[in-house]
């Protein structure tokens, strides 16, 4: 066997030998090689102090009311919905879908009363062949008519001085 | 049901976990699957935790923390791996946490220091004499604060590796890391450790 030491790959026997999960055979040959290697046997000594000061570490037991508690602590985590929602649960078990379709319709025209100004523009047809004017359109079509009309009675006026 | 574990996590050993099974019937609405999980595993969670914060009180608020998560986790839960390397993954990550948060700094409590309602232990008739006793607690507070001491995942580690047999392939996924890196903390952890308890010999 090459020395456990030495090739840190097969380091881990010797922890596995302490740990006593070594097959049987493995574990013979471990030992013939610490036999005969004082590194190895002063690394498989130093470990089963090791584990076994490990073993003389116990824990201390569970309270015996931890279960109470962690029930309790996930009874509080059931959501204020599912507090709300229970005493109407048969109900929606037997009719849940129309309850449900219902209650959404509700929701959708309530949503809709609330904000009326949110309805979409519905467009005023117009008739055909009336064109949409803009202001200065307007105002350039009412300057043309003034000047026309103060054209015509200076051509009046000069017509009636000809006459005359 | 059984079957359903077995393709979803592959491999002999995943067949034969028996708790992922259990979860998904958690999952499916058996409450009562979860009381059988919490019996099987409550006591390893809470002594785990304890041997990492060194505090009893923190160790088992702890655990209630990673049965809750647990118990919540119950409709996303898919066995993708052993259900105990999800269990003690949410456990170290509560501890390692909870250590650099220091939430249980000065708050040490001495290794026979039980909780104040905790069971009595069991002493035998045979009782150490208060010399013996005395010794005993000594070398109880070294070996604490010889794990103590060592990093927090070399810690983890450990305690896993010696207290939970976990191999390393295991342990390698409750830390995120690999089997190598697995084996590189262990050897370094123990190797402080032969130092530290050498001469309790």
């Amino acid at each position: 066997m090459r020395c456990p030491i030495e090739t840190q790959e097969t380091a881990e026997l010797l922890l596995a030998y302490s740990a006593r999960k070594l097959d049987a055979d493995t574990a013979a040959g471990l030992e013939q090689h610490l036999r005969l290697c004082p590194a190895c046997r002063e690394f498989a000594e130093g470990q089963r102090l090791v584990w076994e000061a490990l073993d003389a570490w116990e824990s201390v037991p569970v309270s015996p009311d931890f279960d109470r508690r962690l029930y309790a602590r996930i009874d509080r985590e059931v959501s204020w919905w599912q507090r709300v929602a229970r005493p109407f649960r048969p109900m929606l078990l037997r009719s849940g879908l129309p309850v449900a379709a219902a209650a959404c319709l509700l929701v959708m025209v309530g949503i809709a009363l609330e904000r009326p100004g949110s309805m979409p523009d519905i467009p005023v047809p117009q008739p055909p062949g009336v064109e949409a004017v803009q202001p200065d359109q307007v105002e350039n079509a009412l300057e043309d008519i003034e000047l026309l009309g103060e054209f015509h009675r200076k051509v009046g006026a000069d017509m009636s001085r000809a006459r005359m | 049901m059984i079957e359903r574990v077995k393709t979803d996590m592959g491999g002999a050993a995943a067949a034969l976990d028996y708790d992922a099974e259990l979860m998904l019937r958690v999952k499916d609405g058996d409450s009562a699957s979860f009381g059988v999980l919490l019996d099987k595993h409550r006591a390893s969670v809470v002594h785990f935790l304890y041997r990492m914060v060194q505090n009893h009180a923190v160790a088992e608020e702890l655990a209630q923390e990673v049965f809750l998560r647990v118990y919540r986790s119950r409709e996303s839960y898919e066995p993708t791996a052993r259900f105990t390397t999800w269990l003690f993954r949410i456990a170290t990550h509560l501890a390692l946490n909870s250590l650099r948060d220091g939430k249980n700094e000065r708050r040490q409590e001495r290794l026979d220091d039980g909780p104040a309602d905790a069971p009595a232990r069991e002493v035998s008739d045979r009782r150490p004499s208060v010399e013996q006793n005395l010794l005993y607690q000594a070398r109880l507070e070294e070996i604490r604060t010889a794990i103590a001491m060592l990093p927090e995942k070399q810690r983890a580690a450990v305690l896993m590796h010696k207290y939970d047999e976990m191999e390393y392939s295991q342990i390698a996924r409750v830390l995120s890391c690999s089997e190598s890196a697995v084996k590189s903390l262990l050897f370094r952890a123990y190797e402080t450790l032969r130092a530290r308890l050498a001469h309790m010999a």
